[in-house]
């Protein structure tokens, strides 16, 4: 899953992004409106933590933008102004959420899992395929009820192949998931990722069909 | 005597020169009435001694003075009024009456009365004398008849007079004094009114009284007290708003603050969790940094604290700063230095002025990068004070110049840690003292912030005597 942050005061970006990416996260990080809003344009995210009090454009200005190109990505706003009409305006806006600085981080991170799975249209917070479950409250994979170490990459890789479960995902969907705008994104580092899933995963129900110049499928072998 | 009620002063204003004035009136009645008493008296006597005079005869060559009782019945008032009199010859042989009734000590003319006063028996009497020729008298001879009589006559037509003339005089005192209270209490009924309307508002009610339908007087004060309350008002907003944006700027901090304890607490490992509790307290440290400058910038507004005057010695107060900085700016690998070009003493509040020399070094040494350099210069420039940071960091841009002075504005791209005020009070500061603060390019490559003050009298006097500017 790639969020993406935009917050102005560097140090909060910083230390939000480091707690995100512990969870498992992909974190794009960028300071004011700008540069977000051509981030947005450019990459597909699965959710925004928007600031609204930015340099250049503000955060309900771009979120308007945002909106306006017909992106219907989630968006949690982040601010310092805790008002009942600031709050109205931002949902007006088309946020999803809205939460007062000083928050508590546990509680950002409950939101960020409500509106990835209600983006998904899944109300079960555990994803499953076969006996391959992930919590999206703990962010752990199991596997045959133990369980899956995965490395931060190999995680985001599997996470984008179960979500979408029996349906192809293509080599830019994954490497736009799993890689952030400071990586160096390599499509051909994704081979390596499902090469090491797929090793993790046998011996078990689950397997990773590979369709040429299509992509990867996701699929429970019965 | 000061008298605290208008209503008090109103009425001795009106009532004290009225009932002087009918104090005078009733004297003058009373004088009236004793002239007019006289007059009675006077005539009475008059034909008291003429019946008498006349009543004299010479028999058989023998003068004979008899006094008709017509002439004493005359004085019959009904308040026992006793009537003495004599008759004389002129040449003073008594013929009739009391040997020992005083007599007028001057001449008497022919025909003519003479009125006098005089004491006899220990009361007082008016008299009158009449030179009078004898009826029937061959010779030239005369007589002398003298008629006095007791005053309570004459003193109840007095008192007659003028008591009832006073006692009218007092109920009208006594009616124009209940009629001028009636008025001044309709007459002061709007400024009552005004005092219960300004009574009667509450505690936060600062709307404006309504300043029509009111006396032409009372307008101005009107107006004045909502003049006062529009200030009143604006100051509180301002320190509402103050108030408000204060709490907001604690929030992003305090943000920062619950990310790197939950980051701590998460920790994989001690090295991780020293470098959250690091952050911890850098957040802490800048936390703390930003409360103390809202302090500051709430005492340096307009109103905020009471302005102390004093001279400030520039150069000393420049030098504390800087010691006072010196770790920091070793710490940021910053070149910081001091420059003085002469001596500059400014009236005004010492430590509020230090706070603006910090709040500006403070900035330089925030902005600048590592290796970069930062020098206070302070000098005097014809009548001014003047105190300049500048440095080598990026600088402000021109159109950026104006808004950097608002509260909490910061630069797209500022560092972190900033909190938007700094510049905010040093304005507030030179504003209060009457000064002048200046931003500009540096030629060091950054941001020269000048701060001009007005330069203390004792200092302009000395270095008057043809010193050139001590700063270009």
């Amino acid at each position: 899953m790639r969020l993406l942050l935009v917050e102005d005061n560097l140090e909060l970006a910083d230390w939000l992004a480091k707690i995100l990416r512990r969870d498992n996260f992909v974190v794009d990080v960028l300071h004011d409106g700008e540069a977000a809003d051509q981030a947005l344009s450019l990459e597909a995210y699965d959710l925004v933590i928007l600031d609204l009090t930015l340099p250049g454009m503000n955060g309900i200005q771009l979120l308007r933008r945002v909106r306006a190109r017909g992106d219907a990505v989630p968006v949690i706003i982040l601010t310092a102004n805790a008002s009942l009409d600031g709050r109205v305006a931002g949902l007006d806006e088309g946020a999803d959420d809205y939460l007062a600085k000083p928050f508590d981080v546990e509680e950002l991170e409950a939101r960020i899992r409500v509106q990835l799975r209600r983006s998904a249209r899944r109300p079960d917070p555990v994803l499953t395929c076969g006996t391959l479950a992930f919590d999206t409250n703990t962010r752990q994979f199991q596997l045959q009820d133990a369980p899956l170490a995965l490395t931060p990459r190999e995680h985001a890789v599997l996470e984008a192949l179960l979500v979408k479960t029996g349906q192809t995902v293509s080599k830019t969907q994954l490497s736009q998931t799993i890689f952030g705008l400071d990586d160096l994104a390599d499509p051909s580092a994704i081979e390596i990722y499902v090469h090491r899933l797929r090793r993790k995963l046998e011996g078990s129900d689950v397997h990773i069909v590979t369709l040429r110049g299509l992509g990867y499928l996701l699929r429970h072998a019965t | 005597m000061r008298l605290e009620s208008l209503r008090l002063q109103l009425l001795c204003w009106l009532l004290l020169p009225l009932a002087a004035l009918m104090a005078l009136n009733v004297w003058t009645s009373f004088r009236q009435a004793h002239a007019t008493a006289d007059l009675v008296t006077d005539r009475t006597l008059d034909a008291a001694a003429r019946a008498i005079a006349e009543d004299v005869r010479v028999d058989r060559g023998v003068i004979d003075a008899v006094v008709p009782p017509v002439a004493l019945e005359m004085f019959d008032t009904g308040h026992r009024d006793r009537v003495y009199y004599r008759v004389d010859t002129a040449s003073g042989r008594l013929l009739i009456g009391y040997p020992d009734l005083p007599v007028p000590g001057i001449g008497l003319t022919e025909g003519t009365l003479a009125q006098f006063t005089a004491t006899y028996r220990d009361e007082p009497l008016r008299l009158a004398a009449l030179r009078y020729p004898i009826v029937g008298a061959t010779d030239n001879e005369r007589v002398v008849v003298v008629v006095g009589v007791t005053l309570a006559g004459h003193e109840a037509m007095v008192r007659e007079q003028w008591v009832g003339n006073a006692g009218r005089q007092v109920l009208l005192l006594v009616a124009a004094a209940i009629l001028v209270l009636i008025g001044l209490q309709r007459g002061l009924a709007p400024l009552m009114r005004l005092r219960d309307a300004v009574l009667e508002k509450s505690r936060d009610d600062l709307t404006p009284l309504p300043d029509t339908a009111i006396q032409s007087e009372l307008r101005p004060l009107v107006v004045a007290l909502n003049g006062y309350m529009a200030r009143v008002t604006g100051q509180m907003a301002a320190q509402r708003r103050f108030v408000a944006n204060a709490a907001h700027q604690l929030r992003t901090p305090l943000a920062l603050l619950a990310t790197q304890a939950t980051f701590a607490r998460r920790a994989a490992d001690g090295a991780e969790r020293d470098q959250a509790l690091a952050g911890v307290e850098a957040s802490t440290r800048s936390l703390a940094r930003l409360a103390a400058q809202l302090l500051t910038l709430s005492r340096a507004e307009p109103g905020g604290r009471r302005p102390r005057d004093e001279a400030i010695d520039l150069v000393a107060s420049a030098r504390q700063v800087l010691e006072g900085l010196a770790d920091f700016a070793v710490e940021r690998g910053i070149d910081l230095g001091l420059d003085v070009l002469g001596p500059a003493t400014t009236p005004g509040d010492g430590p509020m002025v230090r706070e603006a020399i910090v709040n500006l070094v403070d900035n330089a040494l925030r902005y600048t990068p590592a290796g970069g350099s930062v020098t206070v210069t302070v000098g005097s420039q014809g009548d001014l004070a003047v105190l300049v940071v500048e440095d080598s960091g990026p600088g402000i841009p021109p159109e950026e110049r104006e808004r950097v002075f608002e509260r909490f504005y910061r630069m797209a791209g500022a560092p972190g840690d900033g909190s938007g005020i700094g510049l905010s009070i040093v304005r507030e500061v030179v504003d209060g003292a009457g000064g002048e603060l200046l931003l500009s390019q540096s030629n060091m490559g950054g941001l020269k912030a000048e701060m001009h003050l007005p330069l203390d009298s004792a200092t302009a006097d000395a270095k008057r005597p043809g010193s050139p500017p001590a700063v270009a």
